[in-house]
C-alpha cells in the first residue's frame, strides 16, 4: 500500500490540509475556514479525506500554524513546527534559488530572507494586524465586494486614491472619508492594496535586503491587486507558487516525511479520529493571583491534554485523573 | 515599627539590593510587592493614565498591591544616575504620577537622585532619606556602608554571568563558588530592552525561562560591565544621553563586535519613545554584522502563541545557520 504524508496548518482564518505522496506530489488539498472552531474543522477535514480518498495509509503527520500544538495533540503528529520554518521549507522546494519570501496570512505577515538555501533573517508584524488577510476580509465585507473579486476590482482602477496604511483604524476611517467624497470603489480598493504593501515594506520589511527571486505566499497571494502593488513597488517580478494558500502545510508535511522516515514509524492516531468526540473545557483558576485560563481537551471520556497554567498544577494533575472543577 | 513598601516594577532590579539593605540597617521592615500577575496588571491599568506604557501601568499596580499594608512607599525620583545623562521622563515623574493616580496612597518617599552634575549627589540623597525617617547620622552612615557592600556583591554576580532575576534570589547567600556559566549551551542569545521589560516575567511571558529550557545561555545589558558599555557606546557619532539607552546600545555593540552571541532578541513595550531610536541603532549594527536580530513588541496580550512562534522560529534559524557554517570547510 502506498505511503502518504499529511500536513496541517491551523491558522487564525483558515485550516489547510494537504496530502503528499511518496514523490512529494500534492494529491489532495483542502482550504477550510477555521471560524474559531479548530477542532471541528480539523475533524471535518479528516472526514473529507476518508470520503474522497478512502482509508489511505498515512505514514507521517505534521502540524503548523498558530493552532499547531492543539492540532498536534489531537492528531498525534510527528512534527510540530512554527510557520516560518515550514514556509521556508516549502518555498525552497518550489524554487531552490529563492531569496525572499513574502507571506501574508490571516493574522500575521512575515518576511523570510533566504541566502544559499538557509533562513538568515525573518521578521513578523509586531502588534498591529493592519495589512493582513483579516483586515482585507473586513474591508471587502464592508464595501460589499466578495473577497475573491477584491484583487480583480483593484486592477480595473487607473487612478488610485491614497489611503493611510500605518494603522487599521486610520486606514478604515480614511477609506470611509474618501468614499464619502465620491471616489470610485475600484480606486479606493487599489489605493488600499498600495497602502497595505507600503505598510508591509515599512513595517515588516524594514531594513531587510529584498532580493529576487521573490515568492509571495499565504492566503492574501490570491489577491492580484496586492501582487501588482508589490511588483510595482519592488520593480521586479513576484512569483506565486501554484499552492500558495497551503504552503505552510506543504512545508510541514515535507518535514513530517523526513521525521517519519528517520524514526521509521508515525505517531498518527489514524483517520478515524473524525468519529471521536472532543470536548474543550475552560476555567479560570482562582487559586492564586495569576488567574490563569486553563484549557482542558477531552477525547471521549479521557483527558487528552490540559494547558494554560503557569504553575503546572493542572497540567501535572492529568496523571492522577483529577477533573477540572 | 514602620514598614516601607518597595514596588517590584520599573528600576527595581537596578536599586533594590541597595535600598533594602539600607532600610533594614535602619531597623525598618521592607515589603516587596509580589511578582507581576493578572491582579497587579488589572489594578495598574485601572488606576494609571491610559497613554502611559505598560511597565508604568504595572508599576501603579504594584503600588496598589502594597497600599494597604505599609506606612511608606519608596519611589525614588530618578532624574539622572550618570554625569550629564538622563532617564526616561516617565521615571522622572513617577512619584507624581503615582501620587495623583493611585487613591489613598500612603506617604511616598520620593528620594531625589540627580547625579547629572556630580557623583557625590547619591550619598547626599541617601543621607537625606535617612534623616527624613528620623534616624541619627551614625545609624545612617553604617547602613549606607552595608548597603553599598550588598550592592557591590549584586553587581559582582551580574558580571559573573548571573541573570538579575536569579541574582536577586541569591545575592544574600554565600556567593563564593558560582560557576554559573560553566555548563555548555548550544546557543547564546542576548536579550535587550529596559530592565523593567526584560525582568518582568509576567510582562514578557517568561521569555528568559523559555529560552533557558531550550538550552540557551542568556546575556542581558545589566550583565555587561560599565567600562565595556562606555567604550562601545562612545562609538556612536553623537553622545547617548539616556543612561539606559547607553547601556542597551553599548552592551549590544560590544557583544556584536566581539561575536560573543548567536543572536539578539529585543523586547520592547509598545509605544516606548526611547526604544524607537535604540531598536534602530542596534538593528542596523546587527544587520551590518550579519547578526540575527528579532524584535518582540509587548503590550497587554497574554496569548502566548505569537511570541512562542517567533522564539521558536528564531532559535530554529540560528541552529540552521550554525549547522550550515560548520558544514563549510575552513580551507575553501
Amino acid at each position: 500500500m502506498a505511503d502518504f504524508y499529511m500536513g496541517v496548518d491551523v491558522g487564525s482564518v483558515s485550516t489547510n490540509i494537504v496530502i503528499l505522496d511518496e514523490e512529494d506530489n500534492i494529491v489532495w488539498k483542502k482550504y477550510l475556514r477555521t471560524q474559531g472552531k479548530p477542532i471541528d474543522i480539523l475533524k471535518e477535514g479528516l472526514h473529507d479525506i476518508r470520503k474522497e480518498l478512502g482509508d489511505i495509509n498515512i505514514s507521517g503527520v505534521g502540524t503548523t500554524g498558530s493552532g499547531r500544538q492543539l492540532a498536534g495533540l489531537i492528531l498525534g503528529s510527528d512534527v510540530v513546527k512554527n510557520e516560518i520554518t515550514c514556509h521556508a521549507v516549502s518555498a525552497l522546494d518550489f524554487m531552490p534559488n529563492i531569496k525572499t519570501i513574502i507571506e501574508i496570512g490571516g493574522q500575521d505577515s512575515k518576511i523570510i530572507i533566504i541566502r544559499d538555501g538557509i533562513v538568515v533573517d525573518f521578521a513578523m508584524n509586531t502588534v498591529c494586524a493592519a495589512g493582513t488577510g483579516s483586515f482585507l476580509d473586513r474591508q471587502a465585507f464592508r464595501l460589499g465586494v466578495p473577497i475573491e473579486q477584491f484583487g480583480k476590482t483593484a486592477l480595473r482602477s487607473d487612478n488610485p486614491v491614497r489611503i493611510a496604511g500605518r494603522c487599521a483604524v486610520f486606514a478604515e476611517s480614511d477609506m470611509i472619508h474618501k468614499q464619502q467624497l465620491g471616489h470610485n470603489q475600484e480606486d479606493i480598493i487599489w489605493g488600499l492594496c498600495q497602502a497595505l504593501v507600503r505598510n508591509y515594506l515599512n513595517n515588516v520589511g524594514k531594513g531587510k535586503e529584498i532580493l529576487g527571486p521573490i515568492a509571495f505566499q499565504g492566503g492574501v497571494a490570491a489577491n492580484e491587486g496586492i501582487k501588482r502593488a508589490f511588483e510595482e513597488t519592488l520593480k521586479q517580478e513576484v512569483f506565486i507558487p501554484e499552492n500558495f494558500d497551503v504552503m505552510g502545510a506543504v512545508g510541514v508535511s515535507l518535514l513530517a516525511k523526513a521525521e517519519a522516515k528517520r524514526k521509521k514509524s508515525t505517531s498518527f492516531k489514524g483517520l478515524n479520529i473524525s468519529d471521536i468526540n472532543y470536548k474543550v473545557k475552560g476555567i479560570e483558576c482562582n487559586d492564586c493571583a495569576n488567574l490563569c485560563e486553563i484549557i482542558e481537551i477531552q477525547e471521549d471520556q479521557n483527558i487528552l491534554a490540559r494547558y494554560g497554567d503557569k504553575c503546572g498544577k493542572w497540567t501535572n494533575a492529568i496523571k492522577d485523573k483529577t477533573k477540572l472543577a | 515599627m514602620c514598614k516601607i513598601g518597595i514596588p517590584r516594577g520599573m528600576f527595581f532590579y537596578d536599586y533594590y539590593p541597595f535600598w533594602k539593605e539600607f532600610f533594614e540597617g535602619l531597623g525598618i521592615e521592607t515589603v516587596v510587592s509580589p511578582k507581576t500577575n493578572k491582579e497587579v496588571l488589572n489594578a495598574g491599568i485601572f488606576s494609571c493614565v491610559d497613554e502611559a506604557c505598560l511597565p508604568v501601568k504595572i508599576f501603579h499596580g504594584h503600588v496598589e498591591k502594597l497600599r494597604d499594608n505599609v506606612d511608606y512607599i519608596f519611589i525614588p525620583r530618578i532624574m539622572s544616575i550618570e554625569r550629564m545623562e538622563y532617564c526616561c521622563p516617565k521615571v522622572l515623574g513617577l512619584p507624581d504620577m503615582v501620587k495623583y493616580s493611585v487613591k489613598n496612597v500612603p506617604q511616598i518617599i520620593d528620594t531625589r537622585i540627580n547625579l547629572r552634575k556630580s557623583n557625590i549627589g547619591y550619598k547626599k540623597s541617601v543621607y537625606e532619606t535617612g534623616k527624613y525617617l528620623e534616624k541619627d547620622l551614625w545609624e545612617i552612615r553604617s547602613s549606607y556602608t552595608k548597603a553599598k557592600k550588598s550592592y557591590e556583591r549584586y553587581i559582582y554576580l551580574l558580571n559573573k554571568g548571573v541573570v538579575p532575576i536569579e541574582a536577586i534570589k541569591m545575592y544574600n547567600k554565600a556567593f563564593k563558588d558560582i560557576n554559573y556559566s560553566s555548563s555548555s549551551h548550544e546557543l547564546t542569545i542576548m536579550i535587550l530592552g529596559h530592565p523593567y521589560v526584560v525582568y518582568d516575567e509576567y510582562l514578557n511571558m517568561n521569555l528568559i525561562s523559555k529560552l533557558m529550557k531550550n538550552n540557551v545561555k542568556i546575556i542581558t545589558p545589566e550583565m555587561i560591565s560599565k567600562e565595556e558599555i562606555n567604550k562601545y557606546s562612545s562609538k556612536l557619532p553623537k553622545r547617548m544621553f539616556w543612561t539606559h539607552g547607553k547601556r542597551i546600545v553599548g552592551s549590544a555593540f560590544s557583544l556584536i563586535e566581539k561575536r560573543k552571541i548567536d543572536g539578539i532578541i529585543y523586547l520592547s513595550s509598545f509605544g516606548c519613545g526611547m526604544d524607537s531610536i535604540l531598536i534602530d541603532l542596534v538593528e542596523r549594527k546587527a544587520i551590518s554584522n550579519g547578526m540575527p536580530f528579532t524584535l518582540l513588541t509587548l503590550d497587554e496580550q497574554t496569548g502566548e502563541a505569537g511570541i512562542n512562534t517567533r522564539i521558536e522560529a528564531f532559535i530554529d534559524m540560528m541552529k540552521w545557520r550554525n549547522k550550515d557554517e560548520n558544514n563549510i570547510s575552513a580551507f575553501r
